[in-house]
């Protein structure tokens, strides 16, 4: 146990202190916050403004909106670059140094995956604090202490998700170029996959089937619900409910699949089977690389 | 004395392609063994497999009384062993005092263990002005040092040390060896390394010579001295025909390179009775002893084994 500790702690200081890689773990979150103050915000705005009166609480529910997409896709990118590390042991050899100490494989793939976690939580939770500063300094409303409660375990359930999901992936390369490849795909895909650089609505539905099958925006639906409740309220309280309805659909705060509304509840089920599935599957993976190593 | 390593045929195939050919060797507990071969020879492959991160195809191997590859006892084997590796391994944005306390914390000592060791392999490599650098703005000689002071903060019975100085300066090859020699002296430490430097394995208590995965000799490096390095001498003559001719009149093989003639004498002694005959023919002389890189060039030629 205290071989892991320690391994978490080495993974955790090395990601760290490398500057750059944090950077660019936080790459495709900057784009979207850039794509957002030139232009995302006031299309969305804008399109509200047509079905219902223009309030400050509008601009506060856009805002939260958009965090959401913003946190679920930090819970990804972050996870992704602390495995990059995992990596970089294997070509530089220096996992041979940790594979000639008494520690187990599985406790040195545990330390990867640990790591990662708790990465993906801290970058998250001081996301999240950035965030709401933000929301309350434009005139919005702290997060009521349930809804924080909410966002939290969705956060945690996020980098969860997220982890096992770039275990899986990360098991595939086994060289720094391709791990650098790879993750330029995800950070790109992800935007779209999660439909934060462009709203589920407007894609044509063949892609709105591909995002809604997305385990991984499934966290970005329960965080949008999570963050925008009261102000989903306050904003549409004058508008017919179709037009609410309309939004959350154009938005992706409401999935609705093969004419079917989805339930919050079908998307934590979705999770938590994504998150048991991988589980297993990164087990079997890791397994598999063993027997071949040997 | 004790048995610190037991090799019986041991074979590893990867492939069509056979790296180690069933070799067998015995290293004495607190000896310091060195295992020479050429590039390719398959002195990495064997220290790979001795530390438990490549897995034998064939063949049984001991170390510390424990059976590599049965259960569990390879955690007892890495347990007793410290690794040296060629490359540098540690991580360079850590410094040198959390690189070997993140890895000491993986062989499970208590704090204060792990306190006195730390202070033991600090003094012992003069870590003092470097511990709080990081090893990536480290020089070749400390990152040496600081790799050494990893291998050996659970305090090893076993250490090993692939090429610890392929690629170093004089200056820190030098300290290398001194700490390696004063190591296994001081501590009674088993040692294990492998080079590529004849004159190194010369100061190994036994030798190992690895040829395309085939022990071709073993033994101390005296032994193999009188085995395989013999005295040259090289004449230059006033007259070149004179002196050749002379050579053959007394049946004495040669080689020739720009007026330079080798010839082999038994010993540096034995050259002496040959100069006498031929003083009036020679410009000048100079006689050679055999060193360890003649032993290692013969056996690489010949293939013998003693």
């Amino acid at each position: 146990m205290e071989a892991i500790v320690s391994l978490v702690g080495r993974n955790s200081k090395v990601f760290r202190r490398d500057k750059t890689s944090v950077f660019f773990s936080l790459l495709s979150v900057i784009i979207v916050i850039v794509l957002y103050a030139l232009f995302l915000q006031k299309m969305q705005v804008d399109s509200i403004k047509q079905v219902t009166e223009a309030t400050p609480q509008m601009i506060t529910m856009v805002n939260e909106w958009l965090i959401a997409g913003l946190l679920s896709m930090i819970a990804v990118t972050t996870t992704l670059a602390s495995f990059g590390l995992a990596i970089k042991d294997i070509e530089t050899k220096a996992s041979a140094d940790f594979l000639t100490a008494p520690v187990s494989r599985a406790a040195i793939q545990m330390g990867y995956v640990l790591n990662a976690f708790i990465i993906g939580s801290v970058f998250s939770f001081i996301a999240l604090i950035g965030c709401e500063i933000y929301i309350v300094a434009t005139g919005g409303a702290w997060l009521s202490f349930t809804s924080l409660l909410k966002v939290v375990g969705i956060l945690l359930l996020s980098v969860l998700l997220a982890s096992l999901f770039n275990v899986v992936i990360v098991m595939m390369v086994h060289t720094l170029n391709a791990f650098s490849t790879l993750s330029t795909i995800v950070g790109t895909l992800l935007g779209f996959l999660c439909g934060v650089y462009v709203p589920i609505g407007a894609l044509p539905s063949f892609a709105q089937n591909i995002i809604m099958y997305f385990p991984i925006s499934h966290t970005t639906l329960l965080l949008r619900n999570a963050f925008m409740e009261s102000s989903l309220a306050d904003v549409f309280a004058g508008a017919p409910a179709e037009a609410e309805e309309q939004y959350k659909l154009m938005y992706g705060v409401t999935y609705k699949l093969h004419d079917n509304v989805l339930s919050l509840s079908t998307s934590y089920i979705i999770i938590a089977v994504t998150i048991a599935v991988l589980a297993v599957l990164s087990i079997t993976l890791f397994h598999r690389r063993e027997k071949r190593l040997g | 004395m004790k048995t610190a390593i037991q090799v019986e045929g041991l074979s590893k195939r990867y492939g069509q392609h056979e790296a180690v050919k069933g070799i067998s060797f015995t290293v004495e507990q607190g000896t310091l063994f060195a295992f020479l071969g050429a590039n390719g020879a398959g002195k990495s492959t064997t220290i790979e497999i001795l530390c438990t991160l490549l897995k034998k195809t064939s063949g049984t191997v001991s170390i510390n009384g424990y059976t590599l590859d049965a259960s569990r006892d390879n955690a007892e084997i890495r347990k007793s062993i410290g690794v040296v590796f060629q490359e540098s391994l540690l991580d360079e944005r850590l410094t040198v005092r959390e690189n070997i306390w993140h890895r000491g914390k993986m062989y499970g000592l208590s704090k204060k263990e792990l306190m006195d060791n730390y202070q033991f392999v600090s003094s012992y490599l003069h870590l003092g002005d470097i511990e709080d650098k990081k090893y990536g703005k480290c020089s070749g000689g400390q990152k040496r040092r600081a790799d050494i002071a990893r291998a050996l903060i659970h305090r090893p019975q076993i250490l090993f040390l692939d090429e610890p100085t392929t690629g170093l300066d004089p200056q820190t090859r030098q300290f290398v060896w001194k700490t390696i020699k004063q190591l296994q002296a001081e501590t009674n430490m088993t040692v294990f390394l492998t080079t590529h430097y004849m004159e190194e394995a010369a100061m190994a208590h036994q030798i190992v010579i690895l040829r395309q995965g085939e022990i071709v000799a073993k033994g101390t490096p005296d032994m193999l001295k009188t085995a395989y390095a013999y005295d040259q001498m090289e004449l230059v003559f006033h007259n070149a025909q004179e002196g050749e001719q002379w050579l053959m009149e007394q049946n004495i093989s040669y080689t020739e390179k720009q007026g330079i003639y080798t010839i082999r004498v038994e010993s540096t002694l034995a050259a002496l009775s040959i100069l006498k005959q031929v003083e009036p023919l020679i410009a000048s002389f100079e006689v050679m002893k055999g060193t360890m890189d003649d032993v290692f060039i013969h056996i690489m030629e010949q293939g013998g084994a003693a």
